[in-house]
């Protein structure tokens, strides 16, 4: 209902995924949550339970380890969802590229909304992007959104769209 | 008049929620969200989508947040504390069974330490509302609160109290049964969207539950009441913010072992 999208912005709240980064820019989200910069001025509470987040913060260029966690996280949380890319290395690999483990980026698993850059960004940045982030947010609807860019075809049941089944297939890709 | 407050009672709950965040954003110098973030969040919980593990389990929340603003209705009412207290118990065990209904391994475990919880402040309220009567001479909270003189005859049993006041609010050092970051919210893990709203509206009811026993110690002067509850607001928050969270046996120690021997000394004094 429009009524209700207006107070979408007024209460993002995120899940923090780590996949596979340096710990650098999850040490920045982390200060930019605590009293300096205080997000929770926004109205943001760090659930660490996707299915109750709007906001899905990845720092990392994920490992072959974490895809198959990152993409679940990401079907888990209900639309409307917005994806933030959080560091450089989550952006394009960065310092990770081309390494034999790593995948350059995570925007070749789940659609990415917002990148912010720097190695590691600054609180500053995050906090930027996450009011871009709001904005994204307020403009989606609710439709299932489709995450998949290399998996391939668009797993279904009936004619809705499956989260299980698109799961499972990450799981039966090993390496 | 009173059916009012009862229908206002979770947007009330909702103030207080809102008024602790502000309050606890100023004490660690910061400055908090907006008073109304608790229906910011409500507002937005009902625009998202949902996804059901399966129907007894969303219904049990929807069912545990009715018996609650029941059991708050009754608070409002002057019934007898007896029935109130285990309102709130039926309340808590729909919660539990929600808890244990599902396949997770993080529903199951808040669901063991909100039982671990319930075994722990249970006793204390129901000493208090003993302790109610022996000054009174009857459970019904109308009565009690023509009484008087709670304050001076049960200075122990309100500290014993104080001790389960955090228990129940979920706040540090004892908020075992949500602790997020380690379990997840607990039983509130697999909850989403428009039924989570429920679990996040009846913490607004337990707010006022937990509060109104702290009230009913002024007694007949409805001022010292509000002084009580508004002290007590600011102590809580203040060890929440100073203090990490106990370990769930240490918890049971610390309520069996301080607040419960506080409360029956008390009672023993009034008896006596
Ligand atoms: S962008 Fe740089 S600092 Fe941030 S996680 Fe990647 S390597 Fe670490």
């Amino acid at each position: 209902m429009k009524f209700f999208t207006t107070f979408r912005k007024k209460s993002p709240w995120i899940l923090h995924y780590n996949a596979g980064s340096c710990n650098g820019c999850d040490i920045e989200i982390l200060a930019s949550l605590a009293p300096k910069f205080d997000l929770e001025r926004f109205g943001v509470i760090n659930t660490g339970n996707p299915k109750q987040s709007d906001i899905f913060l990845v720092t990392g260029p994920v490992t072959y380890r974490s895809r198959e966690r990152l993409v679940e996280l990401y079907t888990q949380i209900p639309e409307p969802k917005v994806v933030v890319a959080v560091g450089s290395c989550t952006a394009t690999g960065g310092v990770f590229r081309g390494m034999v483990n790593t995948e350059d980026g995570i925007d070749r698993y789940i659609p990415v909304d917002v990148y912010v850059p720097g190695c590691a960004s600054s609180p500053q940045l995050i906090i930027d992007g996450l009011v871009k982030a709001l904005e994204i947010l307020e403009a989606k609807s609710k439709e299932i959104e489709k995450p998949f860019k290399l998996f391939g075809a668009i797993e279904t049941i009936g004619n809705k769209l499956s989260r299980l089944n698109m799961a499972k297939k990450v799981h039966n890709d090993e390496n | 008049m009173t059916w009012i407050w009862i229908l206002l009672a979770p947007l009330l709950g909702g103030l207080i929620y809102g008024g602790e965040r502000v309050l606890r954003a100023r004490m660690q110098r910061r400055q908090g969200p907006p008073l109304l973030q608790p229906f910011y969040d409500m507002f937005k919980l009902l625009d998202k989508r949902t996804l059901i593990i399966h129907a007894p389990h969303a219904l049990l929340a929807v069912a545990h947040f009715l018996v609650l603003w029941f059991t708050v209705a009754a608070i409002f009412l002057g019934w007898n504390l007896l029935y109130i207290i285990f309102l709130h118990l039926f309340a808590q065990i729909l919660l539990i069974l929600a808890g244990y209904s599902v396949r997770s391994v993080y529903s199951h475990l808040g669901a063991n330490r909100e039982l671990l919880m319930v075994v722990a402040y249970e006793p204390i309220l129901i000493v208090v509302a003993v302790g109610f009567y022996l000054i009174s001479g009857s459970f019904e909270i109308s009565t009690i609160l023509q009484g008087g003189g709670y304050w001076h005859q049960l200075p122990l049993l309100f500290v014993a109290l104080l001790i389960i006041v955090p228990i129940k609010v979920k706040k540090s050092p004892f908020d075992v049964g949500e602790a997020h970051q380690e379990i997840v919210g607990g039983i509130e893990i697999e909850y989403s969207g428009v039924f989570y709203e429920f679990l996040y509206m009846s913490r607004f009811l337990e707010y006022i539950f937990i509060y109104s026993f702290v009230f009913l110690f002024g007694g007949e002067s409805y001022w010292l009441g509000a002084v009580l509850v508004a002290g007590t607001f600011l102590v809580v928050n203040l060890v929440d913010n100073a203090t990490a969270r106990v370990h769930t046996a240490d918890m049971l120690k610390i309520v069996y072992g301080v607040a419960m021997s506080l409360a029956i000394i008390n009672i023993l004094g009034v008896l006596l």
